[in-house]
């Protein structure tokens, strides 16, 4: 191990073995943290998948109809609408909660209205709290799987189509919840393409 | 024993012929690929970024002082102009956050791996220089370049009307996106975390080569002092977890300034994601924070005992286990983010098992010290310092680990006191130890001994005085980052800023001692510390010559012993 020196004393470069072995561990780990920050992206789509698949967060899941058989628990689901800056509409909760069954099918209706004298786009954001509780929030029609348009002053009322999971009467973190809101937020699109296509989580 | 402090007999190999040309003046450090003029420079960084963020801490204290806004008004109006309440409160959430900052990312990291991972693991492990000289340099100008956009940060346009960013050092979404920090400021800070990233990054690999590859004959991974294995095993660290941080980043970047919405909800994104690609760096970070100071405080320990470090083997293996468990436990910073029963009893358990490889190390150097000849010198008092202070934050850590009470601390002060401890303490007494061990080394000079002894018992009592009141605060409720607080806190406030400026006395002797060490000019010798000091950085003169080991040094004993290498029982000079 003999490091070569030029006329300023300084270290050129180190001969044999040892420089080759030293590139490839330079090598190797500029590799290595490339691949890190690729797995940091990967992350992005791969956590949104997760939130889908797991109801992590409070992302409900999104069900093709309602097979399973009633459970005996109720629950009070609370509805929670807002509108995001940018964005000239009203949108509101028919009713302020409702007592629901587990495994019973309910169908609840939002009221929505543009105030501008244009037509508009929006397309709403949701999740339930308390987080735990998103695996087990099964909707079967929603406003929100679509981005919605709405023409001059135009209002509409729109169906949500849902049932509680009975399998959360087994799942001790559900023991002590007996409220789930189930939370909306309107956003106009985006003013300028492009967003970023990671396919946000569905339900 | 190979006669390695003598270097006259070196004169006959043609390649150290040059060894006398020595780059000159600003040339010598601005172009500098010399391990030991690189470590310089990244110390010298540290104590001034060290002494900046103390400056800030004293600064928050002071308005911390009294309920009301005091103190920030006036600062605010000195800083920008401005001397409004809405823009004091601002320039205090820029003061907090910009604290955490420098004292993570320029002093800290800095002093430790910069600072004597270059100087001293070359040295020993017998190895002439870094692996890669030209890299070594580059990361130390990054990481300059870094500071600087902080420090730009602060007097850029942050919230709208208002200075510096204030998000703190976590730069959560939605403060850190456009909603929360419109401004540049953000920016800044984000482009300053990733230069301090792909410093650190470029380091990593460099001491990664050099310790896997440019170690003397004989010098085998386990007859490796602990020293070099924590710098080994903190270059893994930074090596996993930085790049997550810096994709989090420019992820971070892009959605203020390029419509990707990575964490934006109204695009599909999750503010919650940025949470758990940040704390799967910055978990790890906290212990890139510490490692090194293991390594330097078991270096200490052994060397001010006169006995050989307790449990080698299992030390080496502590610090490895530490290091895996610490990219598993990311979540418990987010107990309260909703989490399902298992994914928190998971997190909690995970977490508590890091107090047994670590209760490994705590125990090890009470039992190198148990029976051992010890001398209470500087070095020493800091390394027990550190093992008391570590522990309590440790306990400390341990009590927040459990998911049930953090929901009641998350957030308050008593997490303030409990990582103060680990890091403000553990870290910042571990640095001390090392910087008055290897400081007769590093410059050949030693310093005045007394005031360096009141150093350690000034900033050890300011210190404790400072941020062990906080555990009760947080007890009582109080949040953190806040820069009022109800009349209930006052009197624990008003006991820990006077351990505040205690300490802050306490950082000023140390400047002092400083100042007296290259005033007085007290000869040190090779090994000022006696036969403890059996490392291989001993067995050279004091300051070291430009180049070193430039002839491997030699290394006794058998090649497979799993003891670090004893080079010599060092004579005194």
């Amino acid at each position: 191990m003999t490091a070569s020196r030029d006329h300023d004393g300084r270290t050129v470069s180190l001969g044999g073995r040892t420089g080759r072995n030293n590139r490839l561990i330079g090598v190797g780990g500029i590799a290595f943290a490339m691949g890190m920050i690729g797995l940091t992206y990967a992350a992005a789509p791969f956590y949104s998948a997760f939130c889908r698949a797991t109801g992590y967060e409070g992302t409900p899941q999104q069900a093709k109809a309602n097979t399973d058989a009633e459970g005996h628990r109720i629950l009070r689901v609370g509805f929670d609408a807002n509108v995001a800056p940018g964005l000239a509409w009203t949108f509101e909760p028919e009713d302020e909660s409702i007592e629901v069954r587990t495994g019973k099918t309910v169908t609840v209706y939002f009221r929505v209205k543009n105030l501008s004298d244009s037509p508009t786009e929006g397309h709403a954001t949701f999740n339930v709290t308390p987080e735990v509780s998103g695996g087990y929030f099964n909707k079967i029609s929603c406003f929100c799987f679509t981005t919605q348009h709405l023409g001059p002053h135009e209002s509409a009322e729109w169906p949500v189509v849902f049932f509680l999971d009975p399998a959360l009467e087994k799942d001790p973190s559900m023991d002590r919840v007996d409220s789930i809101t189930l939370s909306y937020t309107m956003f106009a699109p985006p003013a300028e393409k492009p967003t970023a296509d990671r396919g946000g989580p569905a339900g | 024993m190979a006669s390695v402090t003598d270097f006259s007999h070196h004169g006959v190999d043609a390649h150290h012929e040059h060894e006398h040309h020595i780059p000159t003046g600003w040339r010598r450090y601005l172009y500098s690929t010399n391990h030991k003029d690189i470590g310089t420079l990244y110390l010298i960084l540290a104590i001034i970024c060290g002494l900046i963020g103390t400056v800030l801490s004293i600064l928050i204290r002071a308005e911390l002082m009294s309920p009301g806004v005091q103190v920030f008004p006036w600062i605010s109006a000195i800083m920008t102009g401005d001397g409004s309440a809405d823009a004091a409160k601002n320039m205090y959430n820029v003061f907090f956050s910009s604290h955490a900052l420098i004292m993570i990312f320029f002093m800290v990291m800095p002093a430790m791996m910069g600072g004597f991972g270059n100087w001293m693991v070359p040295l020993m492990i017998g190895a002439p220089d870094m692996a890669f000289p030209r890299l070594n340099n580059m990361s130390f100008w990054l990481l300059v370049a870094s500071f600087l956009l902080l420090m730009c940060s602060m007097f850029a346009e942050g919230s709208p009307g208002m200075h510096g960013f204030g998000g703190g050092w976590v730069l959560y979404p939605p403060m850190s996106s456009q909603v929360g920090t419109p401004g540049p400021a953000a920016d800044f800070v984000i482009l300053s975390m990733h230069l301090a990233g792909a410093s650190s990054i470029l380091g990593s690999i460099n001491f990664i080569a050099t310790i896997f590859n440019m170690r003397a004959p004989g010098m085998t991974m386990f007859r490796m002092p602990l020293f070099p294995w924590s710098v080994l095993v903190t270059a893994f660290l930074l090596l996993l977890s930085l790049p997550v941080l810096a994709g989090a980043l420019t992820m971070l970047l892009t959605d203020r300034n390029f419509h990707t919405t990575f964490f934006e909800p109204a695009g599909g994104g999750d503010p919650i994601l940025f949470q758990h690609l940040f704390w799967f760096f910055a978990h790890p970070e906290v212990y890139i924070l510490i490692i090194p100071g293991f390594g330097m405080v078991s270096q200490v320990v052994a060397t001010f005992s006169k006995k050989p470090i307790f449990g080698y083997v299992g030390m080496v293996y502590a610090m490895l286990a530490i290091a895996f468990l610490g990219f598993a436990v990311w979540a418990h910073h987010m107990f309260t983010t909703g989490m399902s029963l298992n994914a928190q009893r998971y997190f909690v358990f995970a977490t508590m098992v890091i107090a047994v490889p670590t209760g490994v190390k705590v125990f090890s150097w009470l039992a190198t010290m148990w029976g051992g000849s010890l001398s209470l010198r500087p070095p020493m008092l800091w390394a027990i310092g550190f093992v008391f202070v570590f522990t309590v934050g440790g306990v400390t850590g341990v009590v927040l680990a459990n998911a049930a009470i953090d929901r009641y601390l998350h957030d308050t002060y008593y997490v303030v006191a409990h990582f103060h401890y680990v890091m403000s303490l553990g870290a910042v007494f571990s640095i001390f130890a090392g910087f008055y061990y290897w400081f007769p080394k590093m410059t050949g000079y030693l310093y005045d001994e007394r005031l360096a002894k009141w150093h350690f018992w000034v900033s050890f009592v300011g210190i404790n005085l400072a941020f062990f009141p906080q555990h009760f605060l947080g007890f009582q409720g109080m949040p953190r980052r806040v820069v009022d607080y109800t009349e209930a806190y006052a009197f624990w406030n008003m006991v820990s800023s006077i351990g505040a400026f205690i300490g802050g006395a306490g950082t000023l002797i140390f400047v002092y001692v400083l100042y007296d060490a290259f005033k007085v000019k007290r000869v040190a010798g090779a090994n000022p510390w006696g036969p403890g000091a059996t490392t291989l950085e001993w067995q050279l003169p004091s300051p070291p010559p430009f180049h070193t080991w430039e002839e491997p040094p030699h290394i006794l004993g058998d090649e497979h012993d799993h003891a670090p290498a004893i080079v010599g029982h060092g004579s005194a000079a």
